[in-house]
């Protein structure tokens, strides 16, 4: 009896261990597709095509040392939506923050003179999901005219601002691997 | 194991067995119906997940750009999970502590069985090599080959074939086996 006590309270005691290694279990949290999200952003256009980007490490250093932020993806991909003349409507990207909460996926819609147009997020996690929603449904307006003047809790203005650097970071990609090179007619 | 058997359990320790491993059954069927809704359950679904992004253009090595059209029809209407190094990484770490507590936990209630040893062994590391063989199996699809999420799938299989029989042998012997051990 006493060992069988013993074994019980071993099995609390890891139970316990696995109670906490589960909290840290976070399942993604998926709001939009990539084509709704592309459909939504290149609205207006006839044509889409897709523009990958490999930065030159001139390039990737440039980025840096305005930014901080080292690009590191083997390439970029824009997705460009053209008028029936061939004329830039508009491009998206997606990227990505993997915070230590989870990864924040944002598509963000550029116009053909590097303007940002909008920005949706995309992905995030259960655990990110609550700071962020109050961003959500305001998004554009916030972005554009409240960031970080919002009364949002620490943790919705730090999201608020990984937000904000990934659409800094998108409208500095299309500048540099597309305006910068020509190739945005 | 050491002469307690989980068939002389007391009523209280059979019935934290039994709790404890028909919690982990829902556990285990929630995260099903989330891998397969934020995944997929096929090899190809686990591959579009974490296999290397590869570019859609005939983009050469080196910088470059490159340009092709589309239909937007083309594009994943379906919201699904990249998993890229990082969420990899992070994954990694959180279900191999996840998963190895639990199969230490369901191997715990299961070493009081009453089965020869063979048998015991051979069952009780059906839980942890499944978690290896999954977890170690993302890996090898992002960085070896793509075809290798074959072993996400069988990985998760080892661990729910574990995690049955460990349920289905312990739960018999907690309540309806009598008391004669070999």
């Amino acid at each position: 009896m006493t060992c069988a006590v013993r074994c019980c309270a071993v099995i609390l005691a890891t139970l316990m261990l696995a109670g906490v290694a589960a909290a840290h279990v976070t399942p993604p949290v998926l709001l939009v597709s990539d084509r709704d999200a592309l459909a939504g952003q290149l609205a207006g256009a006839q044509r889409f095509f897709v523009r990958e980007v490999r930065l030159t490490p001139g390039e990737r250093q440039a980025i840096q040392k305005q930014t901080g932020w080292s690009p590191d993806e083997d390439f970029y991909r824009f997705y460009i939506g053209r008028d029936a003349q061939g004329r830039t409507v508009a491009a998206t990207i997606f990227l990505t923050e993997y915070t230590v909460h989870g990864p924040v996926r944002v598509a963000v819609s550029l116009g053909p003179d590097g303007t940002v147009k909008g920005a949706t997020v995309v992905e995030l996690t259960e655990e990110t999901y609550p700071w962020v929603k109050p961003l959500l449904d305001p998004q554009a307006r916030y972005l554009t005219a409240n960031l970080g003047k919002s009364g949002l809790d620490a943790m919705g203005q730090f999201y608020g601002q990984i937000i904000g650097s990934l659409i800094k970071r998108a409208s500095l990609l299309y500048d540099v691997g597309v305006i910068k090179r020509g190739d945005a007619a | 194991m050491y002469g307690v058997h989980l068939s002389g359990l007391p009523p209280s320790g059979k019935l934290f067995c039994t709790l404890f491993l028909i919690g982990i059954g829902c556990g285990a069927l929630a995260a099903f119906a989330q891998a397969a809704t934020a995944i997929g359950l096929t090899p190809s679904d686990v591959q579009a997940s974490l296999a290397p992004e590869m570019p859609m253009t005939h983009m050469g090595h080196g910088p470059s750009s490159a340009e092709k059209e589309i239909s937007i029809g083309d594009i994943s209407n379906t919201a699904r999970v990249w998993m890229r190094t990082p969420l990899l990484i992070q994954t990694s770490h959180t279900h191999l502590f996840g998963q190895t507590l639990i199969a230490g936990l369901l191997g715990l209630i299961f070493l009081f069985t009453s089965l020869r040893e063979g048998v015991k062994a051979l069952i009780v590391a059906l839980p942890f090599v499944g978690t290896l063989v999954d977890i170690g199996g993302m890996w090898l699809t992002r960085f070896v080959w793509p075809p290798l999420s074959a072993l996400v799938i069988v990985g998760g299989t080892l661990f729910a074939v574990g995690y049955a029989l460990i349920t289905l042998i312990s739960l018999w012997q907690l309540w309806l086996a009598k008391e004669a051990h070999p």
